[in-house]
């Protein structure tokens, strides 16, 4: 054992690592032996004093640049690799290493201790005790001198470095430009390099900077400090520690002063600076060019405080601590939005005013009366308007699409989507944009549904539920997907983009207004076509939902939101408004809305008129004729409401029958078919759609590349589906019925493949057709996958909004 | 009344000069105090060269005979502008008015350049100064002179943009003067400039078209075919597009220009969702109307709205025109536009009920029972509606038109045949032309 010290101790004088790592194994065995041997569980004296040895030395040689950087590439290799081993090894040892510091000496002393130890050890090999008294005095020595620079052992060569720094410039005024030009060069050469501590970097900054002649140097090195605080936490998913971000912030406003004070520094990153730009003093009549991002370093800030709302518990006092420091970032955002105006940089200025947007957009009337009012908003978006790029825009517009939803505006949001055209687009841009799409379409039917636009606010909604992933595209949450497991690297992306707590969307809610939306639509629609349900189906996660509620042999009483629709369906179908109101009303999610009653009221209202008609189409084929009190009476509307309702009825031909003006009542006519006559309708509908598919088939027999299509098609299949019945249900809200005829006749033609709707009805295989081309530019991109068919359903939605 | 008048809103869309037809005739419906628009007036002229005028109206408006000392400088200023102008443009317009010179000019535009170039001395300065006097010309009120001018510039004209404002002017003069024929067929030229010309922003695009339609309502109103032609140019896509976004209140026009035609039924419908998409950015009286008989199925609130809609239009520049006939004024499009809603009312009310008792009909249309009774018969007699009168219990009784089942049949499956025949043509076409291969 001692053998191999002696040899560690000869590597170590020639700075040969590769021997001293081979020698480290081998006493490491040694020493295994030797404590089986000896029955103890102290290590002996000899094997700390190596690995004190080592430690020094290890220190020293990585202290050492110079020494570093001649090193061949297998020595290098070899030092980081020791490092590592003798880190872990070390901590073991603690405890015998710390005493064997403290007196080192007395350990050198008792050598007749050692010698013993030694003899006892009973190892093969008896080492001359001289030779050992003058490695130990040798060692001994370079212990003293390490010892001399630094305060404790355990603290690696950045310490020391440190003192020495703080040594070298204890009395700031002896520090000159030169002196602390050299140390930050040093410094920042050694960022990102194995062994530099990242706090310590920060720390060593920190103090030049304080100690910097020039305002211009002063800002170099904060630059750095800044850059050196975002290195303190490397990987991409976890947070910057709350408190570096603090201070992250508080150098930015640093900055901030110093930019403020001179005005003729000039920060940009485009430029290379000269090396000694940052001597001149303030004195200094020119432009002084500074190497710098501050838009850069601005949105990392923003970007980290949003990570560590992502990571920090909601539910906890940290998250609203954090919360707090929001404002500290606004009012640094707003420094440097008002520093870039004023220099004239607008697109900058605009990148900075989109992040104040950000934060922002989200918030409701209430809270954001608290810090400025709408017309703050609009100061920024116009200012992004004019000068932001493109997605910077999209950003933007969106934001406010949100904000205008939050603030009941529906008809300015609706406008504005439709104006920017960024449903046609979105599906090319980032996902996190394209999540925000997401975000906007949600609040955007919320809004429909506050203000009574229940077709709208279904078409919103719609697609964002069709594929049963509502979470994953509002980023609020994960969902799991029967069909293909994610991969990890998917699953941390994923992580990487959910939305804060404070900014979610209430899913009772949002689920809550869906299935009502698509109740009020869907039940006076079933009513309408019980022959053929299957024909024009409005919303198919309803239908899905209804079908699985009706299979149940006992329903019990609501618990959940769709228990609570599904009662108020069973009422509804029946023309029972009453219970069917006061189902809904149960709901636990109302007390979310701010202007709960007047929405309850309208609810009520539709409920109403939704139950009337209900009633008349379910119940017509009872009644020859049907006075307006009656209906009155049965359904608590006013008689310019029946009048007005039945008469849409009888316009649009739903309901075959007509007002007796004299006698103020309904006559229905006999338009029943009788058996034959029905059966007739639907073989003639079957040959129509045996027709269309042969022709189909032979469009592809002659025109090729029908193979192809097929194969697209089926990909896109699921979401083909669900886009179909949004885009038939806002033709149905009267918006657009125009456009998804286009759009269907489009498709047809450049659709050539087999006929897939075949067994599906033919009633809307055209319409499927139609989404095809839509869905196939995205398909090939599988890589980005379920979010792009999130947005190729809103993006099909929009073909219908827009009208 | 005064809430209906859109002149505020139109205003900004217009030519300055364009602006006074509308306040002539908010000063004769009084609807604003006298003072207010003669201010207006003196505003508005402020910016232009007809000094003269401006006086005029200061004078009656206060009363005196004293002139602001700005006016007279700005006169004399203008009178001296004019001589500078009139003398560089000098040369061209000598040379226009020699009838023998302008034959020599040919289709070929170099080729006249070239021409003044070397006979004449006439270069691009001149041709600029040609234009500078023309708008001078209209600033000053003298549209004839200035149209007249602005159509010879354009001839020489080589520079696009400048072609295209002398447009504008040129259109601008002749709705001024008021020369309606020759301001539609500039109409058409503009509208297939903007529609073709690929603008920088398209904002820009938007906005020529918001100009062109305020512009153009001069004429539609007053041309015998104006009404098709408003819808024509309104009712395009990218017009009704522009109209949604930027100008809802033109959707007055469009509407009153549907009620007053009869025909344009099928973009009639599509006109309908467009004034529901519109009811929270714009609505007044007749589109709201409209909104009552299609949308709403009220018919006590369209009514209402119809006696509303008389007064609107009465107050509407461009839609009260009056038509002096002896003694008394007639405003045409105004029964015109009651006559026709009658009809929309009663169509829509006829097709939703079996039986109607004749009293209310007559009060619903307005009219007593006799010419009630009468309306209707020659209503059946014209074969426009399907209803007999039931004279005893004073009821009409609408016949229900149902489709008969096997006719619905024959539809379905006539065209089958013909497309399954159609189908078998092209396979054996296709295994023709594969056996020959």
């Amino acid at each position: 054992m001692l053998a191999t010290v002696d040899q560690m101790k000869n590597a170590m004088k020639i700075n040969d690592w590769v021997s001293l790592q081979e020698s480290f194994d081998k006493i490491n065995k040694q020493l295994e032996k030797v404590m089986r041997v000896m029955e103890s569980d102290k290590a002996p004296t000899v094997y700390i004093k190596a690995l004190v040895m080592l430690e020094d030395f290890l220190a020293q040689s990585l202290a050492n640049k110079d020494a570093k950087k001649k090193m061949s590439s297998s020595n290098a290799k070899a030092l980081n690799s020791m490092k590592q081993k003798l880190k872990k090894n070390n901590k073991q040892y603690e405890e015998l290493i710390n005493k064997y510091r403290e007196h080192p000496e007395s350990e050198e002393e008792p050598e007749d201790e050692e010698e013993e130890e030694e003899e006892e050890s009973d190892d093969s090999e008896i080492e001359d005790p001289t030779k050992l008294d003058v490695s130990d005095q040798e060692e001994g020595s370079e212990v003293d001198e390490a010892l001399d620079s630094q305060e404790s052992g355990w603290k690696l060569k950045m310490s020391k470095k440190d003192s020495l720094l703080v040594k070298q410039f204890r009395d700031p005024k002896e520090a000159t430009w030169e002196k602390v030009n050299k140390w930050f060069k040093e410094i920042v050469a050694a960022r990102g390099r194995k062994g530099t501590g990242r706090y310590e970097q920060v720390e060593q900054l920190t103090f030049l900077s304080q100690v910097a002649k020039t305002p211009a140097q002063k800002l170099e090195i904060l630059f750095s400090v800044v850059s050196a605080q975002f290195d303190v936490n490397p990987g991409l998913n976890g947070h910057m520690p709350v408190d570096v971000w603090k201070k992250c912030v508080q150098n930015m406003l640093v900055i901030l002063d110093i930019l403020m004070q001179y005005p003729d520094i000039v920060v940009s990153d485009s430029v290379e600076p000269d090396e000694n730009e940052s001597e001149k003093g303030p004195e200094y009549a020119g432009t002084i060019r500074i190497w710098g991002n501050l838009v850069a370093f601005l949105e990392r800030i923003d970007a980290e405080f949003f990570k560590s709302l992502q990571c920090i518990d909601p539910h906890t006092r940290d998250y609203v601590k954090r919360l707090r420091d929001e404002p500290i970032f606004l009012v640094l955002a707003q420094n440097v939005q008002d520093y870039f105006e004023r220099a004239g940089d607008f697109r900058a200025a605009s990148k900075v005013a989109l992040r104040r947007v950000e934060l922002i957009y989200y918030k409701p009337q209430e809270v954001y009366d608290a810090m400025r009012n709408r017309t703050f908003m609009d100061a920024l978006v116009s200012l992004i308007y004019k000068y932001g790029d493109e997605r910077t825009k999209a950003r933007a517009m969106l934001c406010d699409i949100y904000h205008h939803a939050l603030l009941d505006e529906f008809s300015t949001a609706r406008d504005l989507l439709l104006m920017s055209h960024l449903q046609d687009s979105i599906q090319l841009m980032d996902i996190s944009t394209q999540i925000l799409f997401n975000r906007a379409m949600a609040q955007l039917g919320l809004c429909a549904f506050r203000v009574g636009l229940i077709a709208e606010g279904h078409g919103c909604l719609s697609e964002l539920y069709s594929g049963g992933r509502v979470k994953e595209l509002l980023a609020q949450g994960f969902s799991q997907s029967r069909y293909h497991e994610k991969t990890p690297e998917q699953e941390r992306l994923e992580r990487r983009r959910q939305m804060p707590y404070h900014m979610h969307i209430n899913l009772e809610l949002l689920e809550a207004v869906h299935l009502i939306c698509a109740m009020l639509l869907e039940v006076p629609n079933m009513a309408a076509n019980t022959h053929d349900a299957k024909r024009r189906v409005i919303s198919k996660n309803f239908r899905r939902l209804l079908e699985v509620s009706e299979r149940q042999t006992f329903t019990g009483p609501p618990e959940n939101v769709r228990d609570h629709v599904m009662a108020a369906t069973r009422a509804l179908t029946k023309g029972d408004h009453e219970s069917a109101f006061n189902a809904i009303k149960a709901l636990d999610a109302w007390k979310l809305l701010r202007n709960k009653d007047s929405v309850l009221e309208m609810l009520r209202a539709n409920i109403k008129e939704e139950a009337l008609r209900t009633y008349l189409f379910t119940f017509s084929s009872s009644y020859d004729s049907l006075s307006v009190d009656q209906l009155n009476k049965m359904f608590d509307l006013s008689e310019a409401q029946v009048h007005s309702l039945v008469s849409k009825m009888m316009v649009n031909e739903e309901l075959h029958a007509s007002w007796d003006q004299p006698t103020r009542s309904i006559i229905f006519h006999e338009v029943e078919y009788t058996r034959l006559q029905a059966l007739a309708f639907q073989f003639t509908e079957k040959l129509s759609v045996l027709t269309e598919s042969n022709e189909r088939a032979l469009e592809a027999k002659i025109g090729g590349g029908g193979l192809e299509l097929p194969m697209r098609r089926r990909d896109n299949q699921d979401y083909a589906g669900g886009a179909t019945s949004g885009a038939g249900k806002w033709a149905e809200g009267g918006l657009s019925f125009n456009q998804g005829r286009q759009g269907s006749s489009e498709g047809r033609s450049g659709y050539s493949g087999r006929a897939y709707g075949m067994g599906q009805g033919g009633g809307y295989s055209r319409d499927r057709a139609g989404l095809v081309r839509g869905a196939g530019g995205y398909s090939s991109r599988a890589a980005r996958g379920s979010h792009m068919d999130g947005s190729g359903r809103m993006v099909s939605l929009n073909r219908g909004f827009r009208s | 009344m005064a809430q209906y008048d859109l002149t505020p809103r139109i205003a900004p869309n217009l030519d300055r000069h364009l602006v006074f037809p509308l306040l002539e005739f908010l000063q004769e419906r009084q609807l604003y105090p006298d003072e207010e628009i003669l201010k207006a007036k003196i505003e508005l002229l402020s910016k232009t060269n007809m000094v003269d005028y401006a006086m005029d109206i200061h004078k009656s408006l206060y009363h005196t005979e004293e002139v602001p000392q700005d006016m007279v400088e700005r006169r004399a200023e203008v009178v001296a502008r004019l001589k500078a102008l009139e003398e560089a443009a000098a040369p061209l317009v000598a040379f226009l008015q020699n009838p023998n010179a302008v034959q020599e000019l040919r289709a070929d535009k170099h080729y006249n350049l070239q021409m003044l170039n070397d006979r004449y001395q006439i270069g691009p300065q001149q041709i600029e100064a040609l234009y500078q006097y023309a708008k001078f010309q209209f600033e000053c009120g003298n549209y004839s002179g200035a149209a007249d001018y602005l159509y010879q510039y354009r001839a020489l004209c080589t520079n696009s943009e400048r072609s295209l404002s002398a447009l504008w002017g040129k259109f601008a003069a002749e709705i001024l003067m008021p020369n309606w024929d020759t301001a539609l067929e500039e109409l058409n030229r503009l509208k297939e400039i903007i529609d073709s010309k690929s603008f920088a922003s398209p904002m820009n695009q938007v906005q020529s078209r918001i100009w062109l339609m305020h512009w153009s309502l001069y004429i539609f109103f007053n041309n015998d075919n104006g009404r098709t032609q408003i819808i024509d140019l309104f009712n395009q896509d990218k017009y009704i597009n522009a109209i949604q976004t930027s100008a809802p209140h033109l959707l007055r026009y469009l509407a009153t220009a549907f009620i007053v035609n009869k025909r344009r039924r099928t973009q009639f419908k599509d006109f309908i969702k467009v004034i529901q998409q519109e009811q929270h950015s714009y609505k007044d009286p007749i589109t709201e109307f409209l909104a009552c008989v299609y949308v709403n199925y009220d018919f006590d609130g369209a009514q209402k709205k119809m006696r509303e809609c008389e007064e609107v239009i009465l107050n509407d520049p461009f839609l009260g025109k009056r038509v002096e006939d002896g003694n008394f004024s007639t405003v045409p499009l105004r029964d015109e536009f009651l006559e026709n809603a009658r009809l929309f009312i009663f169509e829509t009310y006829c097709r939703i009920h079996r039986r109607i008792d004749m009293g209310v009909l007559a009060e619903k249309l307005n009219l007593n029972y006799e010419e009630a009774e009468r309306w209707i018969v020659n209503l059946i007699r014209g074969s426009k509606l399907d209803a007999k009168i039931d004279s005893k219990s004073g009821t009409v009784l609408m016949e229900p038109n149902h489709l008969n089942v096997y006719e619905q049949l024959i539809d379905h499956t006539k065209a089958l045949s013909g497309r399954t025949y159609k189908l078998v043509g092209q396979v054996l076409e296709h295994g023709q032309t594969q056996a020959t291969r």
